[in-house]
């Protein structure tokens, strides 16, 4: 990727994320937004990031391109996160589950 | 709050060493974004598929800074415009969750509270970015760190989910990734996306019918 372009979409993302951090604060500090479009905001996350995880997991590949081992580190992880309660636990769950499960079957 | 700050910024920076971006200007994301997710996915989709997909997967991911801006909008009600203006560039998740906290603090107190913990994440996430970046060189491929963001990104829906709508709409977003895999330069993630948004609001307000629809049904029963 050129460094035009790389430098483009960093700035235009900036751009973009400030003015969703900014926008409502400067045109609408006695007006919130509705309680539905604020639910409606907070599903944009959980969407989006599910659909990241699945999709780079494949590879590129379609179905095909899915490792089982790396399948169920993710979701191994994913669990420890829920149970602890905190992020950097299902990164270290993850991992050593990732790490135990390609000594014992890759 | 900012220590689980420390391994999200170290995986970003391991990932800025393997991107098709070029890592100064993957660098420069830190202070013209300053959103760890959205940095991720913008690092890690870079070659991987159109400018416009990549750039559109970002700020919609980022799209939740609305509801952070519109629920802390009354909090800088009483503040100048300077820092109506300056504030909200380091508005992140964690510091959300603080101004939330701190219903009591006002005017300059308010501020300088706002702008002290500012401070501390961006001393903790650049200090991170950077441990991760140099250290990227020196890992072994055995170690699989590219697994590692597909690790935090569940991770991080998991931890948000809190109820039926929210679930659905992370179920709905991973099968229709699934159905959608075959798309060309991964535009099935806005495929995705989209289709994970609208089944959550689907969700979301078939449960706040249902009340409506029990007190009309105890209405005609009377």
């Amino acid at each position: 990727m050129s460094a035009n372009a790389a430098l483009a979409a960093v700035i235009v993302v900036g751009i973009f994320t400030y003015a969703s951090r900014v926008g409502l604060i400067l045109t609408l500090a006695d007006r919130p937004l509705s309680a539905s479009a604020q639910r409606a905001l907070g599903f944009v996350a959980p969407a989006v990031l599910t659909a990241l995880v699945v999709t780079f997991t494949a590879g590129g590949e379609g179905l095909s391109g899915f490792a089982w081992i790396e399948v169920v580190a993710i979701v191994v992880g994913a669990a420890g996160a829920k149970l602890s309660g905190r992020l950097p636990v299902g990164l270290v769950v993850g991992m050593v589950a990732l790490w135990s499960l390609t000594y014992l079957f890759g | 709050m900012a220590i689980p700050a420390v391994p999200f910024g170290m995986v970003l920076g391991l990932a800025m060493t393997e991107s098709a971006m070029p890592i100064g200007v993957s660098w420069a994301s830190n202070p013209l974004i300053f959103a760890g997710a959205a940095q991720l996915v913008l690092i890690t989709l870079a070659g991987t598929t159109t400018w416009l997909a990549m750039v559109t997967t970002a700020v919609v991911l980022n799209l939740r800074h609305v509801m952070y801006s519109a629920a802390v909008s009354s909090r800088f009600a009483d503040q100048p415009l300077w820092f109506r203006v300056v504030g909200p560039v380091v508005l992140i998740d964690q510091i959300f969750a603080l101004v939330i906290a701190w219903p009591d603090l006002k005017g300059a107190e308010f501020r300088r509270a706002y702008a002290a913990t500012a401070a501390l994440f961006l001393v903790v996430w650049y200090s991170s970015v950077a441990a991760g970046v140099l250290a990227g060189d020196s890992i072994p491929d055995s170690w699989q760190i590219e697994s590692a963001p597909m690790i935090m990104f569940l991770s991080i829906v998991v931890l948000g989910l809190h109820n039926r709508p929210s679930i659905a709409a992370a179920v709905a977003g991973g099968a229709t990734a699934l159905l959608t895999l075959d798309l060309p330069n991964n535009f099935g993630i806005l495929v995705s996306a989209i289709a994970g948004v609208a089944v959550g609001v689907l969700f979301d307000l078939r449960q706040t019918d249902r009340p409506q629809a029990a007190r009309d049904a105890d209405e005609v029963a009377t």
